[in-house]
């Protein structure tokens, strides 16, 4: 496969549209004085699939939370799907997370809950008595491969079911976007890759899909598009990456 | 109308289970506030029934004795005296008369000795008023001091000095009990908000998962709101209870005492009622203050 090599030249996949996601000049400083970002600019179109790659500390969750508008950036604007949400008000942001599914490195699950009750969750606390609620959590299990599993609580589920739960979970009100912060970091290789199979299938549905992730393996595997961070600068962005620059042991 | 129903089902529910998971800090927030309730009707009923006990001795204060000059014609005092009658602040007016007046003062030996050598009737005739309220005297005092058919050297019996003392005790318990009052009800709200944080605190990821999923900020606070109305109301009703047990004994045991307090049913009532209706109003703002740290992060 052939890979561009200039530092941040290989440029995504031309689309007529408008990018799904943007960030122009992002930068963010904690209050304690942390460069998280500095200087972000990134455009990730509808139906592509990133890994966001980086050492421990780079800024890749940082991103993410400014994404859902967990924080606000310091300086900069980021659009998803045209709205500008760096500045969007407080009021707003429920309807814009849920064009989101997240899923992180703890899956976050309510222990007191099953399988299904979990997954059911989500629609309980956002569209409170919608119909066809039991059909719909079935169906998200069914795609995550959980059908027999629905009556289950997590402590009875291995770590890789646990995460396919919460996938269920981001999947049940159908997101525009999919956002998984280092989901296999608790994972074997083995079921790390099925997770990674599980997103893939996702994308492959029309989702966009961003992962964050310092898995080399799984990166090196799927050949998908790598954008790289280091010290909050995106240092590489490439279609078709790897996790290291081709050739050489650096990021 | 469903979805009103099933949010209503989901907050009642997460509510009970919020009470029920945290019993231990459900309950001791409930006594709390039960003592405090019990605190704040406690003070006002006894508030209520030395106010009543005092405007009882009010009431017996309220007499003002007009001294009438001697010279004064028959028809200007008995116009007088239909003129005060007539008055809606007066329950009563007697005339006494100068005779009336010597037999009532000779009771006292010594008295009755010295007007015996002073040969004449010194005395004055006078109206004797009842006012209802305290008041009304120093206004009275004021009106006869202008009238001309009024003895001018000792126009009343008026005493300021007494009067204006039991308006103060009066006043001083009022603002007392109101202050009281304040500080108690702050002190309940500082309690189930630190009651609620406990629960916000326990249903932390629930919380951050319903942010994720795009729950609104409403959605997330009314289960917390309705768990802290619930203890509110629980304290309420359990002190409320106890309130009213220890009125009535403490009405039974007063009466048999100097001081009979009455029982008031009607304000028993209202107070009740406020008391309910107060213990839910504090657990909801409570409730309020304290997830509202946790929902703007
Ligand atoms: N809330 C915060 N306050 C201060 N510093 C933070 C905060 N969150 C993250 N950081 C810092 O920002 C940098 C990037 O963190 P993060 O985005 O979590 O990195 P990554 O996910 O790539 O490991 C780190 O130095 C981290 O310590
Ligand atoms: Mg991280």
């Amino acid at each position: 496969m052939s890979v561009a090599v200039a530092e941040r030249s290989a440029a995504p996949p031309q689309h007529a549209l408008r990018p799904v996601i943007s960030f122009h000049g992002v930068s963010k400083v904690f209050p304690n004085g942390t460069e998280a970002l500095r200087d972000v600019d990134l455009a990730i179109h509808q139906g592509d699939f990133c890994f966001l790659v980086g050492p421990s500390g780079a800024g890749k969750s940082t991103l993410v939370r400014l994404l859902i508008r967990d924080e606000a950036p310091s300086t900069g604007r980021i659009f998803i799907d045209g709205q500008e949400v760096s500045r969007m008000s407080h009021r707003k942001l429920p309807k814009l997370r849920r064009k989101f599914g997240i899923v992180f490195q703890d899956y976050k699950l309510l222990q007191r809950r099953t399988v299904a009750q979990n997954v059911a969750f989500a629609l309980q606390v956002t569209r409170p008595g919608q119909r066809h609620m039991r059909e719909k959590v079935e169906e998200v299990l069914w795609i995550v491969g959980l059908e027999d599993k629905l009556d289950k609580f997590p402590d009875e589920l291995s770590g890789g079911e646990q995460q396919r739960v919460a996938i269920a979970r981001a999947l049940v009100h159908r997101p525009r976007i999919f956002l998984a912060d280092e989901p296999t970091g608790n994972l074997d290789p083995d079921t790390s890759w099925g997770i990674v199979q599980l997103l893939l299938q996702i994308n492959h549905r029309g989702t966009t899909v961003l992962m964050a992730t310092h898995n080399r393996e799984v990166v090196d595997l799927v050949r998908r598009r790598v954008i790289a961070i280091d010290n909050g600068r995106v240092v590489r962005d490439e279609a078709e990456g790897q996790y290291l620059r081709e050739g050489t042991a650096t990021l | 109308m469903r979805q009103i129903f099933a949010s209503l089902w989901f907050a009642l529910h997460s509510a009970g289970q919020n009470f029920r998971r945290n019993l231990g800090v459900s309950l001791a927030g409930v006594f709390t506030m039960g003592l405090i309730i019990f605190l704040v009707g406690g003070s006002l009923l006894f508030t209520h029934s030395v106010d009543t006990v005092l405007q009882g001795q009010e009431q017996n204060a309220s007499h003002l004795k007009i001294y009438l000059s001697d010279n004064a014609s028959l028809a200007a005092i008995t116009n007088f005296e239909s003129r005060l009658q007539h008055d809606p602040r007066v329950i009563s007016v007697t005339f006494e008369t100068k005779d009336q007046a010597k037999e009532q003062a000779s009771q006292n030996p010594s008295i009755e000795s010295a007007l015996a050598v002073l040969g004449s009737n010194p005395l004055p005739a006078s109206l004797n008023l009842d006012v209802r309220k305290l008041t009304y005297l120093s206004q009275f005092n004021a009106e006869a001091k202008a009238m001309p058919i009024v003895d001018s050297t000792t126009p009343t019996d008026y005493n300021s000095d007494v009067i204006s003392k039991l308006n103060t005790v009066i006043t001083v318990i009022e603002w007392v009990g109101a202050i009281i009052a304040i500080i108690l009800l702050t002190i309940s709200i500082v309690i189930i908000m630190n009651t609620i944080r406990t629960a916000v605190y326990s249903r932390r990821t629930e919380i951050e998962i319903m942010k994720l999923v795009g729950a609104t900020d409403w959605f997330v606070r009314w289960p917390f709101i309705l768990e802290g109305m619930l203890g509110g109301l629980l304290a309420a009703i359990f002190s409320g209870a106890v309130v009213f047990g220890a009125y009535r004994l403490f009405v039974q045991a007063a009466q048999g005492n100097l001081l009979s307090v009455p029982f008031d049913a009607r304000y028993t009532i209202t107070l009740l009622i406020v008391l309910l209706v107060g213990g839910v109003a504090v657990g909801a703002f409570g409730s309020f203050l304290g997830v509202r740290r946790f929902l703007s992060a």
